[in-house]
């Protein structure tokens, strides 16, 4: 009987824990957020992420992970940083090399945001977080598929 | 009869000036009317197997050398892609050292507003000025015998996208150049500056009212679709023409008898059709352009509301020739559309246009209207995946410039066999991004090969021989009155063949692939040589220099799914090879 | 503006299909009415238990199942006819009449009036101008997920699927403004994503078609100069355009002549400057998981912007 019960409270703390996973803020996130892992953690925000990334015209440069015009993000090389905060200062100031940037065109949140889905193209994030499918044409197997770009960088 | 055409043979190797006095090479396209034939007859089919490099020269760079080798008198002059040095080589003494090396100090951020690699396609000289173009929208002129700055004129903004990549054209006592930016929602145009001092004689756009299309009294297109006041705008939804595109990063070519320059326009932005309805004038078109004024003559659309960013840019080489049985001024156009047009260049009229590759996206061109038949069925549109669309954004042939051998009659196209897959998303215009809303997914075409270098009979109207490559052929060709014609390969073969028959007759194995455009010279020693950067780059090269990760099919707008072996079959580099007979 | 109910058709449409509906809902009233009396008369004249029937009797209650059995058949082949011919007309859109293409969004609606000559086409969002007296046909889509077009009193629903075009045929009989929504669930907030559509007559429709494609002029001076600047230079240029100024964003709703406009994000908020100013300050209280953020404005920034939007009329 106690076994059942263990059972039913290890099923209900996994669906909590499901919940937790797309726990929705929408503007209640504080403006900076430093650490910025409570948006790499996040299956909403990377999914916004990925939206952002089609609407800011990323896909133009870096296309889906690949890159052409732009570094490729899908892999283990980062010019200038492969950390989420790294990855935040280089969308919100942009870089000498032609990066744009965007602290004028997108919110912090957004900029947040796409940083926690460009992490998830190399899959750095949890699998669980990552988006598990595209809406429009296949460009290869989903960001939740994907073998995490080994080896990480230092420090996470 | 046989007077008449001794008469006009006379005439036709008169006019047709193809190379420069001399066997120089003063302009990108190798004479103003872009021909690409060397009268050179050293090396021809018979020895050809016998040639050898006399010197190479590393530039130490790791983008695409586009650059074609100028030759004027015993220098050679050529540009290298971004940070865009401009090399002299003394070619009097051994081993061609450089003379001297002009650093124009171009804004690195220009290399993120490049469509396609960071290239350059090469200087133009006349009256001792070297006339180059850099990334960061600055055209600079430079005295040939110091390598000391001239003038320089600031033309483009990469604030907005706006870069310049193609090689200057000289006309008369001007310099033509048009910007790059067609992926970034920028307004194409086409300036004319003095050679004397780098100011500005005239600048024509390519979308919004007649009076900045300098369009005016003396526009007389031959076809009633290009009739009409200010079509530049209401061919386009409202302030759409804003970001339209229509620029010109390919070719001029210049007709001096008429003084007319005649030049293509790019695709229009963004790629996805829906965004922008209309036949959007003047994108993806041909002028024809009085070169004083700058007036328009005549125009034509090879692509009325461009469906697959077939750019109109590619070379236009004007060639005076038998046409059914009677004389005419004509131009020859291969298209990115994959047909290769014939056009009378006196006033715009199309009198042929027959594929040169397998297309399924047209059906072909109505030559009574003049207009291009499109196949519903591969209609792009938004939230749509359209398989199998051949040829692809790229088109059947890109940028690599064709030559035309008038001992043969034939055009050496170039090309790759690509299809692919496209989908539309909606765009925002976002200045200095990319404006483009497709997804692209490119793959090899029909028949197991995906670029050839193939022989247009322009009398017949048919391919003449093909030679298939692995690869698509992102090389510009050279045909010589040796009838040998040159190109090379993306992973890095310069390849010689028999200007008749297609044989491969010789072959030799580069560092890097070849992007580039092949020149022949005669040396200061009297002798031909043949000169070619290898240095694997653009829009496809950037698979590998950019390193593009080809897990993701769309990388490099599709080209990762094109050539995702590139990154295994060569490597970057940047080298100038110069072959002598041995 | 007129109640939202397909039982109030304004338009020949939505009147069959009243009409069906009432055809449908007074036949099987009937119906009822008959089982209903005739389960009334057996409970109150019950058979004997145990009681076989004489054998004429038996043959007599076959025959009125049979009966009603084919009266069943019939009843429901009237039906499939019934609503077959009435809908079947609405399959056929009319293609050299008006069309409007519209497209469902999360959670907005994209509107473009097409036209062969490019010039004439106009987009615009959250509102349809159509003309009284002739039939209008929509072209459906949707980029996103599935939505559903409905303005039951001019028409029945239209699903929006993305990689496909549905069609539907407007017309309304008399000028008026008629409230529509999505009716497929879309998401969070599906509820708020309604549409208006403005049947005018057809002088009217034309000036309204007139004015609204004109690129609005930009301010030169004052607070709405400043809320200009602000546009095209801060976040909303991002995904918003206005014609005349240098904003082309296009994933959100095209702002040319937004203060002409009845309603704030899809009819969320009534087109006031205190709604708009409300909004503005932050859209997540208002419309939450709606994709415009809160952008970080000072409150005379944020007044010169609704001074600006409010002033493109």
């Amino acid at each position: 009987m106690s076994s059942a019960w263990a059972r039913f409270a290890l099923l209900a703390a996994l669906l909590l824990a499901g919940c937790e996973r797309e726990k929705r803020v929408y503007s209640g996130q504080p403006a900076t957020n430093p650490a910025g892992e409570l948006y790499q953690e996040n299956a909403y925000d990377v999914a916004q992420g990925k939206r952002l990334y089609t609407w800011m015209n990323c896909t133009g440069c870096h296309a889906h992970g690949g890159g052409g015009i732009g570094p490729a993000l899908m892999d283990n090389r980062w010019i200038y940083g492969g950390k989420i905060q790294q990855i935040y200062r280089s969308i919100r100031d942009g870089r000498k090399n032609g990066m744009p940037a965007w602290k004028n065109r997108l919110t912090d949140q957004q900029i947040w945001q796409l940083a926690a889905y460009v992490r998830s193209m190399g899959r750095y994030v949890r699998k669980d977080v990552a988006p598990s499918r595209d809406d429009a044409l296949n460009s290869g197997k989903a960001e939740s598929r994907r073998e995490r770009s080994a080896p990480l960088e230092p420090g996470r | 009869m046989r007077r008449v055409a001794t008469i006009f043979l006379v005439s036709l190797l008169l006019t047709n000036a193809g190379s420069a006095a001399d066997g120089e090479w003063p302009v990108a396209s190798g004479s103003p009317q872009a021909l690409r034939f060397s009268d050179l007859t050293e090396i021809n089919t018979k020895n050809v197997a016998r040639l050898k490099p006399s010197f190479t020269f590393n530039t130490g760079l790791h983008h695409g050398e586009e650059s074609a080798t100028l030759v004027v008198g015993s220098t050679m002059y050529f540009v290298t892609p971004f940070p865009n040095y401009l090399y002299a080589l003394d070619l009097t003494k051994p081993g061609a050292p450089v003379k001297w090396k002009f650093d124009p100090h171009a804004d690195p951020a220009s290399q993120g507003e490049a469509c396609c690699d960071t290239v350059n396609r090469g200087p133009a000289y006349a009256d001792g000025k070297v006339v180059m173009n850099t990334l960061d929208g600055q055209t600079i002129a430079v005295d040939a015998a110091t390598g000391k700055e001239l003038w320089r004129a600031h033309l483009a903004n990469i604030r907005i996208g706006e870069t310049l990549t193609m090689a200057p054209m000289i006309a008369e006592d001007k310099v033509l150049v048009g910007n790059s930016g067609g992926e970034f929602g920028v307004r194409g145009w086409i300036a004319a500056l003095n050679l004397k001092d780098g100011s500005m004689a005239w600048k024509a756009f390519h979308t919004g009212p007649d009076k900045d299309v300098l369009i005016g009294s003396d526009f007389h297109p031959f076809y009633p679709q290009d009739r009409g006041k200010n079509l530049g705008i209401k061919t386009w939804p409202a302030d759409r023409w804003k970001q339209g595109g229509g620029n010109v990063w390919g070719w001029v070519s210049y007709d001096p008898q008429a003084r007319l320059v005649i030049y293509g326009t790019g695709n229009p932005g963004p790629w996805n059709p829906d965004q922008r309805p209309g036949e959007n004038k003047w994108t993806s078109g041909v002028f024809a352009r009085d070169v004083d004024s700058g007036q328009a003559r005549w125009f034509y659309q090879w692509s009325p509301h461009d469906l697959y960013d077939h750019d109109g840019i590619n070379e236009n080489i004007l060639v005076d020739r038998d046409w059914k049985g009677s004389p005419r001024k004509l131009l020859l156009h291969p298209g990115r559309n994959g047909y290769l047009y014939v056009l009378d260049r006196t006033n715009g009229q199309v009198l042929s246009a027959k594929p040169f590759v397998y297309i399924n996206s047209s059906f072909g061109v109505d030559l009574k209207s003049g207009k291009l038949i499109p196949n519903p069925a591969k209609h792009t549109q938004t939230g749509k995946t359209v398989y199998d669309i051949c040829p692809t954004a790229a088109g059947a042939k890109d940028w690599e410039p064709s030559a035309y051998s008038p001992r043969t009659g034939f055009v050496y196209i170039p090309h790759a066999n690509l299809c692919m897959d496209e989908e539309g998303v909606q765009a925002s215009y976002i200045a200095g991004t990319p404006y483009v809303g497709a997804i692209v997914r490119q793959k090899p075409g029909h028949g197991g090969y995906r670029g050839a270098m193939t022989a247009w009979d322009v009398a017949g109207e048919k391919i003449k021989w093909d030679h298939h490559e692995n690869m698509p052929v992102w090389s510009g060709a050279l045909v010589t009155a040796g009838d040998v014609v040159f190109y090379g390969t993306l992973d890095g073969w310069f390849r010689a063949l028999d200007a008749r028959s297609g044989k491969l007759l010789w072959q030799y194995r580069t560092d890097s692939g070849i992007v580039g455009q092949p020149v022949a010279y005669k040396g200061p020693d009297g002798h031909e040589y043949i000169a070619i950067l290898s240095g694997v780059g653009g829009w496809i090269g950037a698979v590998l220099t950019n390193r593009v990760d080809v897990r993701d099919s769309t990388g490099a707008n599709g080209m990762a799914s094109a050539v995702p072996d590139l990154p295994r079959r060569g490597k970057t580099g940047g080298r100038l090879y110069v072959f002598r007979l041995g | 503006m007129n109640w939202q109910s397909a039982l109030d058709p304004h338009s020949a449409n939505a009147r069959h299909l009243a009409d069906l509906f009432w055809f449908f809902t007074a036949l099987c009233a009937a119906i009822w009415l008959l089982v209903v009396a005739a389960l009334l008369r057996a409970i109150r004249h019950p058979g004997l238990a145990g009681e076989q029937d004489p054998p004429e009797r038996q043959l007599r209650k076959s025959r009125i199942v049979g009966a009603l059995t084919a009266l069943t058949v019939l009843i429901l082949v009237v039906f499939t006819a019934a609503s077959f011919y009435t809908t079947r007309s609405f399959a056929w859109p009319d293609m050299n009449t008006l069309r409007i293409k519209v497209t469902g969004q999360q959670w907005w609606w994209q509107v473009e009036y097409r036209n062969h000559d490019a010039s004439q086409v106009l987009t615009t969002a959250n509102e349809i101008h159509i003309p009284v007296g002739r039939p209008v046909t929509l072209e459906l889509h949707a980029t996103d997920v599935i939505h559903s077009f409905w303005v039951p009193d001019l028409m029945g629903k239209q699903d929006l699927i993305p990689g496909r075009t549905n069609y539907l045929t407007l017309q309304a009989d008399h000028a008026g403004v008629y409230r529509g929504q999505c009716a497929e669930f879309c998401g969070l907030e599906h509820a708020r994503m309604a549409i208006w559509v403005f049947a005018q007559e057809p002088s009217a429709f034309e000036a309204w078609r007139r004015h609204a494609l004109m690129p609005n002029t930009m301010p030169d001076g004052g607070a709405a100069a400043k809320g200009a600047y602000i546009f095209v230079h801060r976040q909303c240029a991002s995904c918003h355009a206005i014609n005349g100024s240098d904003a082309a964003g296009q994933t959100g709703p095209d702002l040319t002549h937004f203060g002409a406009r009845a309603t704030i994000a899809a009819g969320t908020l009534h087109n006031t400057a205190a709604n708009l100013d409300r909004w503005l300050a932050d859209p997540q209280a208002v419309k939450p998981g709606a994709n415009m953020p809160k952008v970080d404005l000072s409150a005379p920034d944020r007044a010169a912007l609704v001074a600006f939007l409010e002033g493109l009329k």
